[in-house]
């Protein structure tokens, strides 16, 4: 667990260096959530019944979406990418952590500090501003609170097999765009899912994606409550546990067959 | 403490074709090239040992290096560090080793050196008193205080390199891999890494493993050589044996009263001619000095003479070109 706050403390270090990048950052999350809004807002004006929610309801979802996307996803596939493409993974295999729980730890440290600096003033803004809506209850709160951390597992994971692509093909840049476009639609971080036509939400349904952002927000929003939002984080949780096999026995392959780049 | 048997690491490589074309076609079949580089080699270290472990570029070094570092898992053949099989219990070998790849750092880029250190006290476990101890230390030998609270990405070669060796050693490991850390540093920090490692060598009884292409680091720290070529050892032994083997070129300098015209002497060869200087190349186990002094004075008359020694980075030249000593001479 103290590893866990030391790379949660590099995280901040690290970070904390690119003063620019973090405001640029938090400009272009706000200008999303200001378009966000815009859409939603035109589109009631147009058809005030068609989608289910309330106008408020809808637009809280749209903004929670980005304030997520502001930590929820901490890029772990350019790190392992990186280091492969450079060579610099021997100095990751030289430390005495299991390279999974390296990049785990890593990468919640460096979320941590997303949600802290980051999401919550984006959060914030998005509340005072954009009209994001508190959750219904507290229970709902809590349960928000736990399905963000299962998605950010999901998240991570996929984000692991992506990186350890690299190990192959020492180039992720080309699957990654693929990936990327992929998880915006799925993971119903824009639309949520019941709004796909038939064929795609069945996809969308089976797919693990929808455990990083359409399963939370849901949540948030009070769509999913009670046994439903368990049933839910049961999947959430399924899908984090069965990632997670999959990145260790890909790892082990990967480390078998490791060449490393350079000198 | 080491020991490693017929090991062998073979690698894939995709075979380049020229061209822009050539480019395009390894796109839809790529065609490999086994590539072997690390070929049937065997050597044992005893614990405190210091040995410099050299051979030119793409000889198998850092390949093998890995492997005893678990971060490579070998083809074939048998590796054992203290006890331990690398690549099988890689976290567990970790803990009893250190490392420096001058090429790589392994502090974190953006985030201040001692920032660096702190994690890797919490990833190694090392108890607070051995870590203040350790720093203590660092900031005596190494002068880590004049750079603790800059980021790595600012600091200079040399700075680099000693926050690097202080990071290998901050978990007080058994073992210590120094791949090339002399790599583009100056003179004076050269000479500062080197009594450092001599002394984490002799005090804490640390062995040591010093790649470098710099044949003074070898001459003034090490006790044991391993010369390494096309994966496979080619010389194993101590200095003194190597420039007994292969250093048997003397060469004598001479300089005449007048100038005089070429000539060799028995067992002798012409190397150079310079004005009122000659220098004559021979094999000491050929002929003696002194006969072949006797010889030349008495044909001509002679102001001033030296005997020269061939240094070792001509020796491990004749090493690596695989073999006659007097090749290395001319």
């Amino acid at each position: 667990m103290k590893l866990f706050w030391s790379f949660t403390r590099q995280a901040f270090h690290n970070t904390a260096v690119y003063r620019v990048e973090f405001w640029i950052r938090l400009v272009s999350i706000l200008l999303a959530m200001y378009s966000i809004r815009a859409v939603w807002q035109t589109l009631y004006t147009q058809r005030p019944d068609a989608f289910g929610l309330t106008l408020g309801q809808m637009v809280t979802y749209g903004v929670l979406g980005m304030a997520l996307h502001a930590f929820i996803d901490t890029g772990s596939e350019w790190y392992i990418a990186t280091q492969v493409r450079t060579g610099a993974i021997d100095t990751d295999l030289l430390k005495p952590i299991d390279f999974h729980v390296h990049m785990l730890a890593r990468n919640l440290g460096e979320m941590l500090f997303g949600m802290g600096v980051m999401a919550l003033p984006t959060y914030a803004i998005g509340y005072f501003v954009f009209g994001l809506q508190l959750p219904p209850d507290a229970g709902a709160a809590g349960l928000f609170a736990l399905s963000v951390l299962l998605g950010f597992l999901v998240q991570f994971h996929l984000g692991f097999l992506l990186g350890s692509v690299a190990f192959a093909t020492l180039d992720i840049r080309s699957i990654a765009w693929a990936y990327f476009a992929v998880i915006s639609f799925f993971s119903g971080q824009m639309v949520p899912l019941w709004m796909f036509p038939d064929g795609l939400r069945a996809v969308a349904e089976v797919l693990p994606l929808q455990a990083v952002y359409y399963i939370p927000m849901s949540i948030y929003i009070g769509t999913y409550s009670g046994p439903e939002a368990w049933s839910a984080l049961g999947f959430q949780a399924l899908w984090a546990l069965t990632l997670a096999g999959v990145a260790r026995l890909a790892w082990h392959q990967v480390h078998r067959r490791l060449t490393v780049q350079g000198g | 403490m080491i020991h490693v048997e017929h090991l062998t690491k073979d690698y894939r490589r995709v075979k380049r074709r020229e061209g822009l074309f050539g480019s395009l076609r390894t796109l839809f079949s790529a065609e490999y090239e086994p590539l072997r580089a690390v070929n049937d080699l065997s050597f044992d270290i005893a614990e405190g040992e210091l040995v410099g472990y050299i051979g030119p570029n793409g000889a198998g070094k850092s390949t093998s290096i890995k492997m005893l570092c678990g971060i490579l898992v070998p083809s074939s053949g048998r590796i054992e560090v203290n006890g331990l099989v690398p690549h099988k219990n890689r976290m567990a070998n970790a803990l009893q080793i250190g490392a420096v790849f001058g090429q790589k750092t392994q502090l974190w880029w953006d985030v201040p050196v001692i920032e660096s250190l702190r994690l890797f006290r919490d990833i190694y476990k090392v108890p607070e008193p051995v870590y203040r101890q350790n720093l203590e230390m660092f900031n005596d030998l190494l002068g880590l205080h004049e750079f603790r609270d800059a980021p790595v990405r600012q600091l200079s070669l040399g700075q680099r390199m000693r926050a690097d060796m202080a990071a290998a050693l901050i978990h007080n490991p058994h073992l210590l891999f120094l791949d090339e850390p002399m790599i583009g540093v100056d003179v004076v920090v050269k000479e500062r890494l080197r009594t450092f490692i001599q002394q984490v060598n002799r005090e804490r009884k640390v062995t040591v493993i010093l790649t470098t292409h710099d044949m003074v680091d070898i001459e003034k720290v090490c006790s044991r050589i391993m010369i390494i070529d096309h994966g496979q050892i080619v010389y194993d032994g101590d200095l003194d044996r190597i420039r007994e083997r292969y250093g048997t070129t003397r060469t004598l300098v001479i300089e005449f009263e007048e100038s005089v015209p070429d000539f060799d002497a028995p067992h002798a060869r012409l190397a150079k001619s310079e004005g009122r200087r000659k220098w004559f190349a021979f094999n000491r186990l050929e002929t003696s000095p002194s006969a072949l002094i006797a010889h030349i004075s008495a044909r001509y008359p002679v102001a001033d003479l030296a005997v020269e020694e061939p240094d070792i980075e001509e020796i491990v030249r004749t090493v690596y070109r695989g073999g006659d000593p007097q090749e290395a001479a001319r």
